[in-house]
């Protein structure tokens, strides 16, 4: 063992660990004056809200950088453990990268302090990451705007968790959406909350389906870095929830049914 | 000292001998496959004996608390490290024990002015084809792999008994209930060889060591490798109900 094994280090902080082994979230960039000339790879539109079993969540899956599209199956919904999910916009290569630590992070507490991480833990470890990118986001080459969602089993309780970009939390009640085409579907998800047939947390899991499925259609048609669902090629939005059994994510198979249910007029 | 090879040697041989008497009173681990992968138990007088080290990856240990746990924590710092700058799939106990801690292990016991680990680990992992593995860690550095399961003791006579009759069984076909009953069950006839329990029956049969009186003195720990399961994370330990389960079949 070495010098450093010899003294037992339990923190349970793998990004702690991961600095430590030399690795740094993001390389420096003196004098690069980056964000100015590149054209970076971004996205987006995400959302989350409360409904009667739990949390959906879903995201578009186009990646576009300036006027092109780069990529049109981007997952933008992932798993952080069994109970978490994060729905991302902003830079991916960030996201991702955030997204893997804050996975690790988890699983290594979990492991070494042989309890699972508080969540009120796992909140705060997405704002730390977040406010160690601060300078990234500034330069304009790294910043991630994401939705957190986490079901409490000691609250027993979904939580949403919005953040800004240098790593505030605000905890959403209701209902969340970020990313370029998000301003298309903020209004439509308040109108749907206070006037729809009934409030986004009394609506049914196929309700719910339906409703974030055709947000992501009309974020689409107003913004051209969100992506349209395109049944012949198999492409559809992420569609998953968080409920107290863990996240789960709609397979394709399932999704097409959805889709083609949720496209049709009432 | 250094420069006299037989007084280095003399000391090696010292350190084997003590760090075997240190062990002497460590309790029986045992792991063996089962039908949907592989399990490990033990039982102790206080829990921290069985813990997850990665997805895939378990481990028993016996010996020093505190030694135990340094080597828990560097297998966790090695395996997440790897799993995070590649990939999950790239963390296998082979790789963790040939270049990581072995070696390590090993400078340690010969650097006769160090204190040594005072450690047995036993270790197994379900690989992606769903096949478990497993391999026997001891002190100075020296590992092996057990082909059908195998055990931990700090009586060697008590793991060598349990080896054998794992050796004999067919635990790969079993079901959990039955792989687990069989496993508590060489637990004890491990512990009464090294006890030398069969002298005893006549004379003395209070003093015994039986599954009922370890059930009622100490806690078990069991955890399965489970292949039947979506999470990513495939260890989960035995629940309360799954134990007294357990307890009606074997006692």
């Amino acid at each position: 063992m070495n010098s450093s094994q010899d003294q037992i280090q339990s923190s349970g902080d793998f990004f702690d660990l991961l600095q430590r082994s030399g690795y740094r979230l993001h390389s420096p960039l003196e004098n690069a004056n980056a964000g100015e000339k590149l054209v970076l790879t971004q996205a987006t539109t995400v959302l989350a809200f409360h409904y009667k079993d739990g949390v959906l969540m879903a995201g578009d899956r186009r990646a576009t950088a300036g006027n092109s599209i780069m990529y049109e199956r981007c997952e933008k919904v992932i798993p952080i453990d069994d109970y978490s999910l994060m729905a991302i916009a902003g830079v991916p290569a960030t996201a991702f990268e955030m997204a893997r630590i804050l996975s690790h992070n988890f699983e290594y507490f979990r492991r070494s302090q042989m309890q699972p991480m508080s969540t009120e833990g796992k909140i705060r470890a997405l704002s730390r990451l977040l406010k160690d990118n601060v300078g990234m986001a500034l330069q304009g080459v790294g910043a991630v705007s994401p939705i957190f969602t986490t079901y409490d089993l000691r609250g027993q309780k979904t939580l949403i968790y919005f953040y800004d970009i240098l790593g505030a939390e605000f905890q959403i009640h209701t209902h969340s959406a970020t990313g370029s085409g998000s301003p298309m579907i903020r209004g439509i998800l308040e109108h749907e909350n206070l006037w729809g047939k009934k409030p986004l947390a009394k609506r049914n899991e196929a309700e719910a389906i339906k409703l974030a499925v055709r947000l992501l259609q009309t974020a689409a048609l107003f913004d051209s870095a969100t992506g349209q669902a395109r049944p012949e090629d198999k492409l559809f939005p992420v569609i998953a929830k968080v409920t107290k059994d863990g996240y789960h994510f709609f397979p394709e198979d399932e999704m097409a049914e959805l889709f083609k249910k949720s496209m049709s007029r009432e | 000292m250094f420069e006299e090879p037989f007084r280095w040697m003399e000391a090696i041989s010292t350190r084997h001998s003590y760090v075997r008497e240190k062990l002497q009173s460590g309790q029986p681990v045992i792991a063996v496959p089962y039908q949907n992968g592989a399990l490990i138990l033990s039982f102790s007088p206080q829990p921290g004996k069985i813990f997850e080290v990665y997805d895939r990856i378990a481990m028993g240990g016996l010996g020093h608390p505190a030694d135990v746990e340094k080597l828990r924590m560097t297998l966790l710092d090695m395996a997440h490290l790897e799993g995070f700058n590649r990939s999950s799939q790239d963390v296998n106990l082979a790789r963790l024990l040939q270049f990581g801690i072995a070696p390590s292990l090993k400078q340690n016991f010969e650097e006769v002015m160090r204190a040594p680990y005072l450690i047995k680990l036993l270790l197994l992992e379900l690989d992606r084809d769903g096949q478990p593995n497993f391999f026997r860690l001891n002190y100075d550095g020296y590992w092996e792999t057990l082909k059908n399961g195998g055990a931990i003791a700090g009586d060697e006579k008590a793991m060598e008994w349990i080896d054998k009759k794992i050796e004999e069984t067919p635990f790969a076909t079993f079901p959990l209930e039955k792989a687990l009953a069989q496993a508590c069950k060489f637990w004890q006839e491990g512990k009464q060889q090294a006890a030398g329990d069969e002298e005893k029956k006549d004379d003395d049969p209070e003093a015994i060591i039986t599954l009922k009186k370890v059930f009622e003195k100490w806690s078990l720990e069991v955890a399965v490798l489970c292949a039947e399961t979506q999470r990513k994370s495939i260890y989960r330990t035995i629940d309360s109900r799954e134990i007294e389960k357990l307890k009606a079949a074997v006692l």
